[in-house]
Formats: C-alpha cells, structure tokens, sequence
C-alpha cells in the first residue's frame, strides 16, 4: 500500500543547488494547527523531482508556528516551480499516515489544489520569472 | 482487498469538481437555498424538521409532562442528528450533511429537562470561525471548498450516539468517533483508538453484547479501497482488537446485525458517477447487481462465509437470529433507491416531496445448509429505524418497534409507533396525529424484570401544529394504548437519526 505523500527528497536532500542569481520567491504557509514540529518545505521545477526521483531545487526546514509562517527561496531561475510542505508535528522526519496510508499530520501544495490525494505536479506548478514571486499555501 | 492508494480515493479525489467555474455558477444563479426553505417553511410548518439550528446550544429546559412518566423510569436519553443546515446563503441539499447535534432528555426525581449541544467537530469549529459552509460534504456540492486534510476533515459526528463503558460518543459513518461529555455535552474530541487508527471510520450503528463489549464496523470504500474494518471494543470502552474484512468490489452500508454467533454484513452494490459533485450526488446503486452478504463469525474474523441476494436498498437492519439451519436478519428495505440515495431531498429544499416510508419489512435468509440467501417479505409496510430488545432469546424473531406512517397526516413522515410480532402476525399501531412527526423508540427494559421486551418505548416527536419537540414513553406491550406520558419543550428541534438510552 501506498502512502499518500512520501517526502524523503525534503528530509534527506539539504544541498541546495546553487544557481545563477534570479528571482525570490516568497511562500506564506497558512493554516497551522500547531506550533510545535517542523514544517517541511521543498521547491521542485520537474516532474520527476516532484515525485522523489530526482532532487528538488532546494528544501527547507523551519520551526512551526500556530497560524502562519514565511519563508523565502532566493536566487532562483526563472521557471516553472512547484512546492509541497509537511507538518511534521512529532519530529519524526515523515508525514504521519494510518493504516490506511491516509495523513494524519498537516501538509500542503502549491496552488492549494482542490484534491484529497498527493496533487500532480502540473495542478502545483506555478511560474516564477526574474521579479519576486509570492505564494500562498493553505496547509490541510 | 482492491486496494486502490488513498490518492485515488472514489470519494475524495472527484470532489475537486466543486471548484470549477461551472459548479460556482450554478450555485449562483440558483434560488438561494435558505430564502427557498424559508418560504417553504411559512407554507409547510412540519418543515420545522429540517430547519437549521442557529445557536450553539439550547437549555436545559424543563419539559412539561402530560400523563404520568414512570417513576422508575430514570435516566438520559441521548439524541443526535444533523441540525446545522445553514451558513450565509448556503443551504445544504442533503439531509445528511448537516453538522451534529447532541441532545439529551434528563428524566430525574420526577422532571424532564431538554439539553441539546452543536458537536464541536474539526468541521464545525473552523466553520463557525469562517462564517460559511467551506469544508465539503457528503451530499453537496460545497463552492471554494478548502483544501481537506483527509475524511474526518469532514467529520460532523451527526448519526448517532453509543455509551460503550463510561463513555459516550457521537458517531458518522465516514470517520472517528467524537467522544462527548455525558453531562455538558461538550465535545472531548475525535477518538483514535490506537495510534495506526487515527481517522479510521467507526461507523454509527455500534451493536452490543449482554456484557456491554461492542461490535462495529467502518467502510474502507471511502478510501479508495473497499472492504471493512471490523472493531471489537471492550466493556470498558477501551479497544480490544480490530481485523479487517476483505472485499472485492464497491459495497455501500450503513449498519449490520448480529446473531449470537455471526456478524452480518450486507454490501450494497453501487458505483460512482465520474468526476462530479459529492459522494452522495455521484453514487449510484446498481440493483442490477446482487447483494453480497459476509457473515463472519464472532470467533473466527478473518473465516467470512459470502451469500448473495438480490440487490436491496437498506439503511437499517433490526434484529438477527438463527432458526432451523437459517440465519435471518431483518430490516428496512427501501423501495425507491433514489429516495434512499438522498432521503427527504425536497424537505431540505424547503419542498414536500417523496414520503422516506416507502419501505417495508423484509427478512434476509441465508441457508447454512445450501449456501443460498433470498430475501422474505413480511407484509409490513411504511416503517423505519427499527428497534427492538436486546435480550431477546436468538432462536427466534425480536419483537419490532418501528416509527410508522398512517393516515391522517399532514407530513410526509412518520407519524406513529408500531410493534410488529411476526410470529403472531400482529402490528399495533398507535397514531400521535396528523400534525405530529415521530421519531425512532427506544426499547428501555422494566428495572427488575428480564423478559424480553418487557419495558418502555422512549422516542422523541415534533408536534409542528404546536411548534413543540417532545419525548413520548409507552409500554412496550402495549404500544396501541398510546403513550404514558408526553414531556414537551416549548420550541421544536430538527428531526434526528438515532438515539441511545443511559439508564441511572
């Protein structure tokens, strides 16, 4: 059985991949149940990075707060970009699920896609050109 | 099992469509549905039972008792049901997506009071603080629904009330129990039985054995997969196992039955629509396809015995017994399949439409002997949410209680309690009025006595000529004589689904 998000490209990818000087992109994460854990947080610009079969672009790992947290993603290229957080409340470096594979702990994607399941990379994707970006992302 | 991954849950992955353009502007143009039921409300007063509650809680308010409540008749009746309709200009279109409340009616040293409390769900708390319906529902499409954490994100703890040990819980179909404070009503939280259980559905229809241990079941169809979760849960309301029962195909259920040795679960086949609307708006009973029965035995969870019957539309199954080689389960079948998809569809519109008592008595035979399972009718009709008394030897057919619905009335509802001994061939009936609405009875055993169906019926009523809510007791024998006593409140509560009495 699956589970439904797997995110081992945030917890074990910590090199950020250097790249030319470029955009900013700012991510507001919103909808925080709980103010104790990590918030999770991976920038991916391919399907197959979106999907833990290649790197992501970068990932960070903030403190949680209660409500709402920012954080910014500098020097980026111009592109398509998607992003994917996880709540992970209890510190164990994964998105709790029970035994159905259902979460049980908060995550969320970029462009807050309407679906009970991992959203696709395309419903994520979002632009980011040579001004600074912002994004909103509702945690569920 | 199919065990499809939760991403591609039938429920929860469609319901993506209640973004889309078209859907928001549907729900637009669309007469808006509070004004709609208001103005049905001034021309059809019994429509006081699928009014929305406002408030967050009502009382405790002393009820006045016409005739004369048994003395030694004390305790809590607890009622719950969908109550919270409403938000902005948003009505919910079915029945069953209204947010939980919890009622109690106190019987103590000779006076009734009414409590009743909105179940401070997930749902129901984050709602109130958005001021609008946004989390979706089972039955409607909700505009800009947010994003869902999974299904108990969902979870309105509407359908109905066990006590299982000390503790009381308000129960849905599709997720935790909501455990209750017996005396505030105030909501303690979802119940995760065990750490790998967080959010697995307990459904509402929990059945008890003579120590007070308890069976239930939750549908794993919600998520993408299909089968059951079966739960066994102690005398003391603490979990005492689980096992999961394996299915292959699509099978709606909303309660089971149990002899002394099987549990009897009966799959009704559906399929969902694609890609459109709510859970309930995409589902689609198939009857061109056959029931497929599981009956499990108590000793042995993982050794289920399958029969099959022809396709019936149920809600709720009664008592089960087993009788020369047969086990027979009895219940309420549905005639109507669309009714049964969407029960009271006009009432929530404001509308008076299809009556919910197109139904009637059937019994469900599987032979031990042959293998084969049909269904048998019993000549009763225009009954539901059928109860009966526990105790009850398991050789034999329970006597039956059912709300009924006899002329005259003026809802298209239950009007009237019945008794059913389909060994003697006789239903009494006794008729609250053309103007009164009735709800499911309780059997309550006399203190002292431990002959089967010895006792009281409680059950709650909605007198919409008076505007008042009220609980009626009678003796269970009979049920023709009408009522002991009445205690009425002077406002009237929406009609609910189940209900469970604690004595003491």
């Amino acid at each position: 059985m699956k589970t439904l998000l797997t995110l081992p490209s945030i917890a074990a990818m910590w090199v950020l991949a250097a790249v030319a000087n470029a955009g900013e992109l700012t991510v507001t994460i919103t909808d925080i149940r709980e103010a104790r854990g990590f918030l999770m947080v991976a920038l991916v610009n391919s399907d197959a990075a979106w999907n833990d079969q290649d790197k992501p672009v970068a990932a960070q790992k903030v403190p949680a707060a209660k409500g709402e947290v920012k954080l910014q993603f500098k020097d980026l290229m111009p592109g398509a970009y998607a992003v994917q957080v996880m709540h992970d409340e209890n510190e164990n470096n994964q998105l709790d699920t029970n035994f159905l594979g259902i979460p049980t702990e908060g995550y969320g994607f970029s462009n807050n896609p309407n679906v009970m399941r991992k959203a696709h990379y395309d419903e994520a994707r979002f632009d980011v050109g040579v001004e600074a970006a912002n994004i909103t992302i509702r945690l569920r | 099992m199919h065990r499809r991954s939760f991403m591609q849950s039938a429920l929860l992955a469609s319901l993506a469509a209640a973004g889309r353009p078209g859907f928001l502007r549907a729900e637009v143009l669309a007469p808006t549905g509070p004004e709609r039921f208001a103005a049905g409300l001034a021309r059809e007063p019994w429509l006081a039972g699928w009014k929305s509650v406002a408030v967050e809680s009502l009382g405790p308010t002393p009820a006045t008792i016409e005739g004369n409540w048994p003395g030694s008749l004390t305790g809590t009746l607890y009622r719950n049901g969908p109550a919270r309709f409403e938000r902005g200009a948003l009505r919910y279109r079915h029945w069953f997506d209204g947010d939980g409340m919890m009622q109690a009616w106190r019987f103590r040293d000779g006076r009734i009071t009414h409590a009743g409390r909105m179940i401070a769900t997930g749902k129901f708390m984050h709602e109130e603080k958005a001021g609008r319906f946004e989390v979706r529902a089972a039955g409607t499409t909700i505009p800009d629904a947010i994003p869902a954490r999974n299904n108990d994100s969902m979870n309105t703890a509407n359908t109905a009330v066990v006590k299982l040990g000390q503790r009381v819980f308000a129960l849905w179909e599709g997720g935790s129990a909501y455990e209750i404070d017996p005396d505030t009503l105030a909501a303690r939280g979802p119940t995760t039985w065990r750490s790998d259980l967080v959010a697995a559905p307990f459904s509402a229809h929990p059945l008890l054995e003579r120590d007070g241990s308890a069976w239930n079941f939750g549908s794993l169809d919600f998520f993408g997969t299909t089968g059951l979760i079966i739960w066994r849960i102690g005398a003391d309301g603490a979990l005492a196992r689980t096992a999961v029962l394996e299915s292959q195909d699509l099978g709606y259920l909303h309660s089971f039955a149990m002899t002394e040795k099987y549990l009897v679960f009966t799959f009704m086949p559906y399929r969902m629509l694609p890609d459109k609307g709510s859970f309930f708006e995409r589902l689609q009973f198939t009857p061109d396809r056959a029931c497929r029965i599981a009956l499990v035995p108590k000793d042995a969870l993982d050794a289920p015995r399958w029969f099959e019957a022809p396709f019936a539309a149920i809600y709720h199954f009664a008592d089960a017994y087993e009788h020369r080689g047969e086990v027979v389960v009895r219940a309420a079948r549905h005639r109507d399949i669309e009714e049964a998809r969407a029960p009271m569809a006009a009432a929530m519109l404001g509308e008076r439409g299809t009556p919910s008592s197109n139904t009637e008595l059937v019994s469900l035979r599987l032979s031990l002997a042959s293998g084969r399972a049909r269904w048998d009718t019993q000549g009763v009709s225009g009954l539901e949410f059928p109860t009966f008394d526990a105790r009850t030897p398991g050789d034999r057919p329970a006597l039956l209680f059912a709300p009924a619905s006899v002329k005259p009335a003026n809802a298209p509802f239950f009007n009237a309690i019945s008794s059913i001994d389909t060994r003697a061939d006789r239903v009494n009936v006794h008729h609250y009025g053309a103007d009164v609405m009735a709800e499911e009875h309780l059997f309550v055993p006399r203190p002292g006595s431990s002959k089967p169906a010895d006792g009281w019926l409680v059950g709650t009523l909605l007198d919409f000529g008076r505007g008042r809510s009220g609980v009626a007791v009678l003796d269970a024998a009979r049920v023709q004589d009408g009522p002991l006593a009445i205690a009425w409140v002077p406002y009237t509560v929406p009609l609910g689904f189940h209900g469970w009495f604690a004595a003491g």
